[in-house]
């Protein structure tokens, strides 16, 4: 399960519309808890995709490791970290691609946030996790409560 | 040396809870030893099989990405930090990979009417249906090889389910043997093309569900034009050059093939997509020689044996569709009806595969009558065979008739399994099944005339060439047709089966 309250969602949201018809990509800072199956969000971290050809930014992401590294430092202090990591599909739905099966996914206790934008207007948003074996991505809830 | 390993947040719950790891080492491959060593979840997440870094794992001395120093060689100095950073990237998918994740991922999907929802509710109630997924299947489009066996059972279950459009492909005409295990025909339907019986039905179990109805052969013609109408190919085929065919125009179309086959007690089934994995030819390079393996109706088949194959393959094909579980890609899967036994093997695809590899020099369909090295007349009951030294000597049941009603001395050996002899019989025949047909020759009287028959007229002919092989001297003739062919046209109360 993620826990992701209303205003970080819009954040999200907001950083998909704006980026349309490009891919936007982001990262979630927070907590695990409950030994790996929950996330609790605190911030969101736009980032830059840096996917090397400009012309494919369209349907394609990438993050510089380095924003990771900074994110991971910065937040360290409060006992926070990158727990996630979110991107949009500009006119395709809030589901992993194959593509991101292969090169979205490093590891099974992270957040995975797709976001659905069609014609300019953020319409899904779904939040996946990746199973253990590393196979498929699994839909996981998205909790919008106060954290607990 | 004394270094820090900074410990990513997503995988400190396999590191002790902890942030930051101080180690003393000399390189980069060794700090990470030291850490995993203690950690062996935390190792399986960093290193993948032979043990070498998972790609997606970049490894940073300070701000110095190893792969530009000396990997995991690369030497280290008091005081450094080494961090753990995954790469993330990803995207939609293009147009060439919607059908990868889910059959009909990208696609707008169709509403579901209120009937629908109270058909579908058992599916709509589970999260991993639900209405999304009832909408995928209505969206989806099936097409089906065959209303035989495999066929009957997929093409109910796949309507039951609501699968949008079913293309269903058969010639055939119900006939009465069909009925032990083709429940999608019925005892009224003998003598209908299977075609419509089969229409009939599966409108009966699901109006919803829009039946695409083709009467015709599959052929390296067709096939392709057809595949491409559809988001997956389900095989319900008996005869290897439908099966290659299938699989090579699944391949060229790019479009999964659930696959399924049965003989006697013993049934497979998998999916085969090239590309996710192995596909048919990657297991079978090439075709058994003709005539090792017999068909269902040379060899029986048990009647709920494809009931249960096909079961699996309508499952297969629903959960491509949904887009979610674990396919049978990959694997293939054996069933003993007999034993009761599931057995389950891991396919590989072969880099060498001539339709699915590296270098493929298969890259449009081919004769697969001749590449299965049958002749292009596909009625098997009707082919003619031909010695090694010339064409075989053939008989008609008629004029076999003939021959025995005016006296000629003839020995009849029929060349079936005793348990075929059980259910019809020529007068006066000598019973040697084809597999002991050599080693009993000398049961054969080489200065008589000598009609060896079967079922239909293929085994018979076999036979007649294995005993020539053997160095029979004596003459010998195949009865065209076999004891169907003698039921036909010489006495009826012989009984077909």
């Amino acid at each position: 399960m993620i826990k992701l309250d209303a205003e970080l969602r819009a954040e999200i949201e907001l950083h998909a519309e704006r980026e349309y018809p490009r891919e936007c990509c982001g990262l979630l800072v927070g907590r695990i808890v409950d030994e790996g199956r929950t996330r609790i969000i605190h911030a969101t971290v736009p980032v830059a995709n840096i996917f090397a050809e400009e012309g494919e930014r369209y349907h394609r992401m990438a993050i510089e490791p380095l924003e990771y590294a900074r994110a991971e430092r910065h937040y360290a202090a409060e006992g926070l970290g990158v727990v996630g990591n979110y991107h949009s599909h500009p006119d395709h739905p809030a589901v992993p691609s194959q593509y991101d099966l292969e090169h979205l996914a490093p590891w099974p206790t992270m957040s995975y946030v797709v976001v659905s934008v069609r014609e300019g207007e953020a319409v899904d948003l779904r939040s996946w996790e990746l199973e253990a074996d590393r196979s498929r991505f699994n839909e996981e809830e998205v909790s919008t409560g106060e954290e607990t | 040396m004394a270094v820090t390993v900074f410990i990513p947040t997503a995988l400190r719950q396999f590191a002790g809870n902890q942030a930051e790891v101080s180690v003393e080492a000399g390189t980069v491959g060794e700090a990470l030893d030291k850490v995993t060593g203690e950690h062996a979840e935390l190792r399986r997440h960093l290193y993948g099989e032979q043990n070498a870094l998972r790609n997606f794992v970049n490894v940073y001395v300070n701000d110095d990405d190893i792969r530009h120093a000396q990997r995991l060689e690369t030497p280290l100095k008091d005081g450094d930090t080494i961090s753990i950073i995954p790469a993330i990237a990803g995207g939609a998918a293009t147009e060439a990979e919607v059908g990868t994740t889910s059959t009909v991922a990208a696609v707008e999907l169709p509403t579901l009417s209120n009937d629908e929802i109270a058909r579908y509710s058992r599916h709509l109630i589970m999260p991993e249906v639900g209405v999304e997924g009832q909408r995928k299947l209505k969206a989806a489009r099936v097409l089906m090889i065959g209303t035989g066996g495999l066929g009957a059972p997929t093409g109910m279950y796949l309507a039951a389910a609501g699968v949008g459009t079913l293309g269903v492909v058969d010639f055939d005409v119900v006939d009465a043997s069909n009925l032990q295990r083709q429940i999608v025909h019925g005892t009224k339907d003998v003598g209908r093309p299977k075609i419509e019986s089969a229409r009939d039905r599966l409108n009966d179990i699901n109006p919803h569900v829009k039946i695409e109805a083709y009467e015709t052969r599959l052929t390296s013609e067709n096939a392709l034009g057809l595949f491409r109408e559809y988001d997956m190919v389900v095989d319900g085929t008996d005869n290897f050059p439908t099966r290659y065919l299938v699989n090579d125009a699944c391949v060229l179309t790019g479009k999964p093939n659930v696959y399924g086959s049965i003989f006697r007690f013993e049934g497979q089934a998998s999916v085969f997509w090239a590309a996710r994995g192995a596909c048919y030819r990657c297991l079978y390079p090439e075709p058994p020689p003709p005539g090792l393996v017999p068909s269902c109706a040379e060899g029986g088949v048990l009647g709920v044996l494809p009931g249960i194959i096909g079961a699996i393959q309508a499952n297969e094909a629903i959960k491509l569709i949904l887009g979610g579980g674990e396919p049978l890609i990959n694997r293939l899967l054996l069933f003993d009806a007999w034993k009761l036994r599931f057995r389950e093997l891991k396919l590989r695809k072969d880099p060498a595969c001539p339709v699915c590899g590296e270098n493929p020099t298969v890259k449009e369909l081919i004769d697969y009558e001749q590449f299965c090295g049958l002749k292009p007349e596909p009625d098997a009951a009707q082919a003619t065979a031909e010695t090694e030294g010339g064409r075989m000597e053939e008989i008609t049941a008629a004029e076999l008739k003939q021959r025995i009603d005016r006296g000629d001395d003839l020995q009849l050996i029929d060349v079936r399994e005793p348990n075929e002899y059980d259910i019809a019989r020529i007068p006066n025949t000598k019973l040697i099944p084809l597999g002991q047909v050599t080693e009993r020759m000398g049961e054969i009287d080489e200065e008589r005339e000598t009609v060896v028959h079967c079922k239909g007229g293929v085994r018979s002919a076999r036979a007649i060439e294995a005993l020539t092989r053997s160095g029979f001297k004596g003459k010998l003739i195949n009865l065209k047709g076999g004891i169907i062919a003698w039921s036909n046209d010489v006495d009826p109360s012989v009984p077909k089966y």
